[in-house]
């Protein structure tokens, strides 16, 4: 029997602080109004990461604020589970990669963290968080993201209500 | 080795359905049927030849009967069962991925009148034109990964350059698709010879309109969702690997909305001493690059299969530059220093085809335990003949492996040795001493039976619409200056910038003539000249290259020979209206076509490879590479066979001898005489006005000869310095030309159609400013050189059409004397300018 190492997973999204425009939440937001969700109103998108590893919250602290994300245009957070609050039109869309598919942003980043001093994440992964405000349903939505913002022959995702 | 297991008394078909159904339900299913595939025996030569069909259909083999049945004497013969391995490499060696058994195999051929038996269409066609001609600075063609041909006059330095398609993958999965077909290519010239360094990328896409509104089936994704996707994965891929990508062309019908083409090239140098690669007996086999997973296998047999409904999904992958960066760097380091002595790419067949390759004339021997995996389940004959991306084969003198191995790990790269070359003539695969596959050379290459296919060419039905040019009754002003607005906002000849800006064309600082020109670096250039010191070093040596590329689909519906040549003319024309030297240029050949098991579309294919012959005779211009994509066509929303438009891009490189003569396509400045060059016939068939106005009319056909001579005297005065600026005449004519040049150089111009060269002598208004006529460039000469430019012209059809003017727009003289068409700048600019942007949206 192999020993299987007892790493943690965090979870640290990304995310472009909410005073600067979001160019690519306008094209996403352009493209599921175009694939029949017309009532979207507004779309933020940000990058979130999964470090699974022999890391401290305070190791993942360090990497999230000097290698994933930037300073002025940036804020960041550690989560331990994703967020599932009541809706209110706020929608939360995941898309990541498929495990069997290569992550080559989540390979460079698991790379930089060990470069930055830390201790080598076993495994990172690399997906992406649409925030999407606009009265529809959880049916509707998936099949739109399904046409514009996924490729399920490549990702996977979660579609979920959640504010924030 | 608990995961090997004695199959042998499974019924074979059992297995199969296994496999299957381990593709489509995931992982779990997925271990499973590796421990089933692995089986030791396949009882393949006692099989019944109906169920022997069945199981290479579900094992994905995309083998026909013929091939089957020589498989399997092969092995009476050797008096024992294939194993799984074995038959999986013959399957992807034999692929038409990898063989081209359609161009390479025997053809029947007939067009009504005549008939043609070709032993090998290609050998008879293209490769023949390029051994008639013999050029001597072709250094190497259709030998190697790319062609390669001799670079700047030092003598020291040679030009690799390949393009290739990834159809089938772009058409599932668009982004990783083109990711994988740019970084494809680009190893394609890291493994041409001992290695270039990559210089430049080119793109090209034929996709159905991005504002598609008809039905799709299930399955296929929406042409703009595709457009976005490719576009997206060739600029990811080329700006992280830092390769500019500076060329290339984008085509709309919506006959491609099921089967999307997406060409990629690249171009690389290398110092000459390295075009041969020289793989000796007992050199070691080097796997360099990422570790081996279960990406993508079957991707070379996915090719020789029509894409339906369920097409086999592992065959897509997302690419990873950096990556293949890291191998760039460390392959060019070790080649400087001279460490080994041969190296392919592993591409489709992966490990099989790369190790299969170099041994070709000696033989090899693989422990396959070597290879460094992403994942401990992987079959031995997966480990061989997976596709998992950014690795190359090396062949390793054993003194030169220890600093070899410091120079590839000092990159972060894997580098591991996984068996040696022998003089044996075999190809011995083992995994932890039991035997996977144990194959004769000659067999593997050789052995496979060719198939005659039948091809019939039949003229096709005259079309029923009016002749262009036709309409009677006084000309309305209007008229012509809003077709020639509808024709600059069609979506085949609007502005590209909103594509071109992704990427990046200026890395490695080379890019002489870049993508965009004029006063606002937004008109559109014929060409791109790279001057590639980076990868040369050679600040003093002003040696540049330039290429263009030449596609028209539309023609090939009329006769596909006429495209060809219409394709070389484009392509060389652009070659010229940069100031390269067209009398060294060089062609590739990419054919993308549907089913070759259909006789009338292998008929136009032939017609086209007639066609490349002919245009490479014609302006003594060879191919030195080429790759050919067939079965692209599928069932549409109604079960109906859906093929594409046959199609054939034609690639033009040519060396520029000196960068600072370079052109680009804008006016210069008011007053300045413009010349064309060339006879304007009544050739409308195909083009841009009868697809606008619904008539008819010839298909343009060129005469090469004729044009040859006319190219080399306006390359002459080029390389005189008398031309100010030059744009080839393509879709739209004469009218959408002179339109682009007048706002790329925010000057206006004025024509007088009586002037212009026609044959016949009467032609309509309309016909000469919109027809397409190949062979012909427009120029711009500072008066105070017209009579040295008509002096250095002479004997070739050249006529001096008009002037430019300070004046923002365009006058054209009817043949009458009275404006025909009278359209301010900003009008044509604006029109030709909204198309893109608005159908992204």
């Amino acid at each position: 029997m192999s020993v299987i190492a007892a790493g943690t997973t965090y979870l640290v999204e990304v995310r472009l602080r909410p005073e600067f425009t979001d160019a690519a939440g306008a094209a996403a937001l352009a493209q599921i109004q175009a694939a029949g969700f017309s009532a979207a109103r507004q779309v933020r998108v940000s990058t979130v990461y999964e470090i699974c590893g022999p890391l401290n919250q305070a190791h993942v602290q360090q990497a999230a604020k000097e290698l994933l994300s930037d300073g002025v245009t940036h804020e960041f957070k550690v989560l331990n589970a994703p967020p599932v609050l009541d809706g209110m039109n706020h929608w939360r869309v995941e898309v990541w990669l498929k495990s069997t598919v290569t992550d080559s942003v989540g390979e460079s980043v698991r790379r930089a963290i060990a470069e930055l001093g830390l201790p080598e994440p076993e495994a990172v992964r690399c997906g992406s968080v649409y925030r999407i405000l606009g009265r529809t349903t959880k049916n509707v939505l998936e099949r739109t993201v399904r046409r514009t913002l996924a490729n399920p022959i490549v990702h996977t995702f979660t579609v979920t209500e959640a504010y924030d | 080795m608990t995961e090997r297991r004695d199959r042998a008394g499974v019924p074979a078909r059992r297995v199969g359905e296994e496999v299957v159904g381990g593709r489509q339900t995931g992982d779990h299913a997925a271990a499973l049927s590796v421990k089933a595939s692995d089986a030791g025996s396949l009882r393949f030569t006692v099989l019944p030849p109906k169920e022997l069909k069945e199981l290479s259909a579900r094992l994905g083999w995309s083998l026909n009967e013929p091939e089957l049945e020589a498989i399997r004497a092969e092995f009476k013969k050797v008096g024992r069962e294939p194993t799984r391995g074995e038959i999986e490499t013959i399957a992807q060696t034999w692929s038409e991925h990898c063989k081209h058994k359609t161009f390479n195999g025997p053809v029947r051929y007939s067009d009504g009148k005549k008939s043609r038996l070709f032993k090998s269409l290609f050998n008879e066609t293209i490769v023949k034109a390029t051994k008639e001609l013999g050029k001597p600075w072709c250094l190497s063609v259709f030998k190697d990964n790319a062609g390669i041909v001799q670079f700047g006059r030092s003598g020291r330095w040679a030009l690799a350059v390949k393009v290739e398609t990834h159809n089938h993958p772009c058409a599932v999965e668009p982004y990783g698709g083109a990711e994988t077909g740019i970084g494809g290519v680009i190893r394609d010239v890291l493994g041409a010879g001992l290695g270039a360094k990559p210089v430049l990328n080119t793109d090209t896409f034929c996709l159905a309109r991005p504002d598609y509104a008809g039905a799709l089936p299930g399955g296929a994704l929406h042409p703009l969702r595709t457009l976005r996707g490719v576009i997206a994965g060739v600029r990811d891929y080329g700006n992280r690997m830092g390769i500019p990508t500076a060329g290339g062309g984008l085509w709309f019908d919506d006959d491609y909305r099921l089967n999307p083409l997406v060409f990629c090239g690249t171009a690389g140098l290398m110092p000459s001493w390295a075009v041969r690669k020289d793989v000796k007996p007992g050199d070691l086999i080097v796997a360099v690059g990422g570790p081996t997973g279960r990406d993508g296998l079957h991707g070379a047999t996915f090719s020789s299969a029509t894409l339906e409904g369920e097409a086999d999904r592992q065959a897509v992958q997302i690419g990873h530059p950096l990556n293949e960066k890291r191998v760039l760097d460390a392959l060019m380091a070790a080649r400087d220093r001279r460490l080994y002595r041969g190296v392919t790419d592993c591409g489709a067949g992966g490990f099989s085809s790369a190790v299969g390759e170099l041994a070709q004339d000696c033989g090899a021997k693989v422990a396959l335990e070597k290879a460094p995996l992403k994942c401990s389940d992987l079959a031995p004959w997966e480990i061989w003949l997976s596709e998992a991306q950014e690795r190359m084969v090396l062949a390793v003198p054993p003194k030169n492996y220890p600093e070899l191995e410091k120079l590839f790990l000092a990159e972060g790269t894997g580098c591991s040795v996984l068996g040696e070359f022998t003089n044996t003539g075999r190809l011995v695969v083992s995994h932890k001493g039991a035997p996977v596959a144990d194959l004769d050379m000659e067999f593997l290459h050789d052995g496979m039976p060719r198939v005659e296919r039948r091809a019939v060419w039949g003229l096709v039905p005259k079309p029923k619409s009016r002749p262009c040019g036709a309409r009677k009754g006084p000309a309305d002003r209007g008229r012509l200056g809003a077709i020639l607005i509808r024709m600059l906002g069609h979506l085949n000849v609007c502005s590209r910038e909103w594509l071109i800006r992704q990427y990046d064309h200026e890395v490695q600082s080379g890019t002489v003539i870049k993508p965009l020109q004029g006063m606002r670096h937004d008109g559109p250039g014929d060409a791109c000249v790279i001057w590639p010191v980076a990868a040369t070093g050679e600040w003093a040596d002003q040696a540049g290259f330039a290429l263009g590329h030449g596609l028209n689909p539309s023609y090939g519906r009329l006769d596909p020979y006429w495209m060809a040549l219409c394709c070389a003319d484009e392509a060389l024309r652009n070659l010229l209206c940069v100031g390269a030297d067209i009398t060294k240029a060089s062609f590739l050949d990419n054919f993308c076509w549907a089913s070759p098991e259909v006789p009338e579309q292998l008929g136009g294919l032939v017609r086209a490879a007639l066609g490349c012959h002919d245009a490479a005779k014609g302006y003594g211009v060879p191919f030195i590479s080429g790759k050919d994509s067939l079965y692209n066509q599928s069932r549409d929303e109604k079960g109906r066979d859906l093929a594409i438009p046959g199609t054939l891009l034609i690639t033009a490189v040519a060396p520029v001898n000196d960068i600072t003569h370079s052109l680009t396509m804008d006016f210069k400045g008011p007053g300045n005489s413009l010349f064309l060059v060339g006879v304007t016939k009544d050739e409308t068939g195909g083009s841009l006005l009868s697809q606008m106005e619904g008539c008819s009319g010839e298909v343009p056909k060129p005469d090469p000869k004729a044009a040859a001579r006319a190219f080399k005297a306006v390359s002459g005065t080029i390389s005189k310095k008398l031309i100010l600026s030059a744009h080839d005449l393509s879709e739209g004519g004469l009218g959408v030309a002179v339109a682009e040049m007048a706002f790329s150089g925010e000057f206006g111009a004025s024509l007088e159609l009586d002037q212009v060269l026609t044959s016949p002598a009467m032609l309509a208004d309309e016909t000469i400013l919109f027809s397409e006529s190949p062979s012909r460039v427009l120029l711009e000469v500072s008066p105070k050189d017209d009579l040295a430019f008509m002096r250095a012209m002479k004997g070739v059809p050249v006529r001096r059409i008009g002037s430019t003017t300070a004046n923002p727009l365009i006058k054209v003289s009817g043949q009458d004397g009275s404006v025909v068409l009278e359209t301010l700048l900003v009008e044509l600019k604006t029109a030709w300018q909204h198309t893109l942007p608005e159908a992204m949206r």
